[in-house]
């Protein structure tokens, strides 16, 4: 029995073995953190454990709560608005409520301070048009609500997507049905919308947890103390990778907890995008002062959250695009473009790797595979930032040794290299294309793998001349997904980025750290033109698609 | 005999009662058989094991005198020369009418796969449709190229999963007689999997009757119907 096991799987040998091999060393960073967290402690962590630990954990935790309550509020409530009501530009609304994520929120921070301050464009209207003075307390976003605000805003979509696409997809019939029993719509809303969406809405609101969790450049910039800025501060400010990682460790436990709770709060029941079969819901015309308050509910979130900032950002580009535009910006776009190319490339291999064996082996090691790929996607990228660099000087050490053998000259060659970087995005963002390739292959199934193996093709010829093929769709939704993460990623990349290397996300923060907030403007500007970009080609164009 | 199944048993990951306990089965040399048997009593399951799509745990099969697996050796799926048409086809959506027949032709350069799949294009009557899509064809039409597709690299056994379940009724009887007519001249062992009795009677020269992945009996058709009369008409009320 277990020798026949054996001998099918030997068509899967070398799939399996990828498998394995690529399973282990996305694991590897967070082994290492998580063995570390049980290591001895030294005096600088003490430190910090007595005094700080409990600032950052109440700094992180109350950021991470009032950001999920509004971002629950706003996500659904306009998720039910586009899916139940029709108002005039109904269409615009429904994909450009989505926009806001294309504005990464650290963009989205410097920005709004820049308008809001004394010298922002509000501030010097009111005093030069009619000579108000304003008290600044009012106009300091700085702040943790003044946080909260932008979390909420660039992060809501998250949860406006998964609850709208459930909404449309799931539950016709129960809400026709509430509706024919005569309850209104408030209270359909109450009674059955917010229960049965749970799942949901669970699903949603731990995405924008985790992007709190993950973020480092909001908070840098308006000066809050948090798990991330202490990483920061305790590798950079105090060349400390001990307590960088302790304090990363205690990070990815949080993480863990709440993932653990996520999966308690959801219960049994799975959201599901399943199309077929299910009537989606008929939006119902609104009329009067209903129409309108919806309307302008729509129109000032869409004013807030995207063409506000996206106005002034415009307005930046345009002072500074003659200093900024250079052959140091073309280097900087090549940079991201570069890192982002290889780094989706490698994800997208390892995804196909992995998730065609996962599917081909039925059993549960495939699942196993499968769940620990997606792993990196839940942990912070400072976290996962310190777990590869841990990794990389460890093996450093052996290289050096090996080249004093040679009696060559010591170097680090491997650590705060390109590879090291790209290493690091594949850890982290790996969930993303893995999830896009999975769900590609779900749809097609597997007759259509095993109708080329009875035409006598192995497992291997079949993957080249049917598999992929059949998935070319997913495949380039999942490198779409991915390129544009990695182009706005910035806590991972700036802890890994190479001496004198910089991406339009570590430049932009970095103009904006220096309070040059103007020339940030045109490397913002690329990063959400092209994330706009994906974003209207992965919901407009591909939802489009039949099938 | 052609294919012998010896003591198979077989159950799948998830449940724990296995479908196929000690099965033994035969099938002579350019015989065409159908199996009988409800929804769900292991029709297609039984096809797949004999693919090499399905592991049995137990037991042996031979096709051709060879051992296609017992309790030491298993032959992928690949490598055992059996030819098996889909429920549904499995036409490769993104390939002609004609790319999907040559896909098996593996050993023969470009000119003899040409003649090759002109030459099975003449059998099915397919000859003007080489340049089609899959989801450019009728239902029936796409049951030929993929009787077609699955006789290509000349297997030495080829199987059919309810091949005329997609189609309506009129387009079944016609088919039914082409594939009958075909597979006559051709002289290649099939299997057939239905669960239609009248499909049964006209194109099997032997049935077996399947039901909860026991054998419960197997003959020439009119005897193996006469006796199970009453059986089949309850089970198919
Ligand atoms: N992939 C699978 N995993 C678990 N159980 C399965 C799987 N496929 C089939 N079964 C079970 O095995 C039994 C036999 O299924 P099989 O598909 O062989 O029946 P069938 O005779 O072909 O039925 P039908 O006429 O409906 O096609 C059924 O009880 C079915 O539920
Ligand atoms: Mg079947």
């Amino acid at each position: 029995m277990l020798y026949l096991i054996r001998k099918m799987r030997s068509q899967l040998n070398s799939w399996a073995l990828l498998s394995v091999i690529f399973s282990t060393l996305i694991l590897l960073p967070a082994l290492l953190i998580m063995i570390q967290l049980f290591a001895e402690s030294n005096e600088n962590w003490e430190h910090i454990k007595e005094y700080m630990l409990k600032n950052y954990i109440v700094n992180s935790v109350t950021l991470v709560s009032f950001t999920g309550f509004f971002t629950v509020l706003i996500g659904v409530s306009t998720a039910w608005l586009v899916s139940a009501y029709k108002v005039p530009m109904h269409r615009f609304f429904k994909w450009g409520l989505i926009l806001p994520l294309a504005i990464p929120p650290y963009i989205g921070a410097y920005t709004y301070h820049g308008i809001l301050n004394y010298t922002g464009v509000i501030q010097t209207t009111l005093r030069n048009q009619f000579g108000i003075k304003v008290d600044q307390k009012y106009f300091d976003i700085m702040n943790i609500p003044g946080a909260v605000f932008i979390f909420t805003m660039f992060l809501y979509p998250y949860v406006y997507i998964i609850t709208r696409s459930f909404l449309e997809n799931q539950s016709s019939s129960l809400i026709e049905n509430a509706r024919l029993l005569g309850k209104g719509s408030f209270m359909t809303f109450i009674q059955v919308v917010l229960p049965v969406s749970r799942a949901a809405i669970v699903g949603g609101v731990s995405l924008v947890i985790l992007e709190v969790f993950n973020d480092y450049g909001v908070v840098k910039y308006f000066g809050i103390q948090t798990f991330s800025t202490a990483i920061f501060q305790a590798w950079f400010g105090m060349g400390d990778i001990y307590s960088a990682i302790k304090l990363a460790g205690t990070l990815m436990f949080i993480v863990v907890l709440i993932l653990i709770l996520e999966k308690v709060i959801r219960g049994r029941k799975q959201y599901s995008y399943s199309t077929s079969k299910v009537r989606p819901l008929q939006p119902k015309e609104l009329k009067g002062l209903k129409k309108v308050a919806v309307l302008s509910f729509f129109i000032s979130l869409f004013a807030l959250a995207f063409a506000i900032p996206f106005i002034q950002l415009l307005q930046w580009v345009y002072m500074t695009y003659d200093v900024i535009l250079s052959a140091a910006f073309a280097d900087l776009i090549w940079n991201s473009v570069f890192v982002a190319a290889i780094g989706s490339v490698f994800i997208i291999i390892v995804a196909l790797i992995i998730a065609n064996f996962s599917r081909l082996s039925k059993g549960w090691i495939g699942k196993l595979f499968s769940k620990i790929t997606v792993l990196g996607y839940s942990i912070p990228g400072a976290v996962i930032a310190i777990g590869v660099l841990t990794l990389f000087l460890a093996l450093d050490e052996k290289v050096i040794t090996l080249y004093e053998w040679f009696g060559l000259e010591p170097t680090l060659v491997l650590s705060l290299s390109i590879s090291m970087l790209i290493f690091a995005y594949v850890v982290r963002f790996l969930a993303v294309g893995f999830n896009s390739i999975e769900s590609g292959f779900d749809k097609v199934g597997t007759v259509f793998t095993e109708a080329s193996r009875t035409l006598g093709m192995s497992v291997t010829k079949t993957f080249f001349k049917v598999d992929i093929k059949m998935i070319k769709g997913a495949i380039a939704g999942g490198f779409i997904l991915v390129f544009v993460d990695i182009l706005k990623e910035l806590p991972l990349t700036l802890i890994l980025q190479p001496f004198n290397f910089y991406t339009l996300a570590t430049k932009t923060f970095q103009y904006a750290s220096d309070e040059r907030i103007h020339e940030a403007a045109v490397s913002s500007m690329v990063i959400i033109c092209i994330s706009a970009l994906s974003i209207f080609f992965l919901h407009r164009v591909l939802e489009k698609e039949p099938k | 005999m052609f294919v012998q199944i010896k003591n198979l048993t077989f159950h799948y990951k998830n449940s724990q009662k296995p479908l196929f306990e000690n099965l033994s089965l035969s099938f002579k040399q350019g015989e065409v058989s159908v199996i009988l048997g409800e929804s769900g009593s292991g029709k297609s399951t039984l096809l797949r094991l004999i693919a090499g799509l399905e592991v049995p745990s137990k037991g042996s099969i031979q096709i051709d005198q060879a051992v296609m697996n017992d309790n030491f050796r298993f032959v992928q799926p690949e490598k055992r020369g059996v030819g098996l048409v889909f429920q549904d086809y499995a036409l490769f959506p993104h390939m002609t009418v004609e790319k999907n027949i040559k896909f098996g032709l593996t050993k023969m350069n470009r000119k003899q796969k040409q003649a090759r799949m002109e030459e099975l294009l003449a059998i099915v009557g397919m000859e003007d449709y080489a340049s089609r899509y899959p989801y450019e064809l009728s239902g029936g039409q796409q049951q030929r190229v993929a009787l077609a597709r699955a006789m290509a690299p000349n297997p030495s056994l080829i199987m059919f999963d309810e091949p005329f379940s997609n189609l309506d009724s009129k387009l079944q009887l016609q088919i039914r007689d082409e594939l009958q007519e075909i597979l006559k001249r051709t002289g290649i062992t099939s299997i057939f999997v239905t669960h239609d009795e009248e499909d049964a009677r006209a194109i099997g020269d032997r049935i077996i009757l399947m039901n909860n992945g026991k054998i419960q009996d197997e003959g020439r058709p009119e005897m193996v119907l006469q006796k199970n009369k009453e059986k089949l008409s309850l089970a198919y009320v």
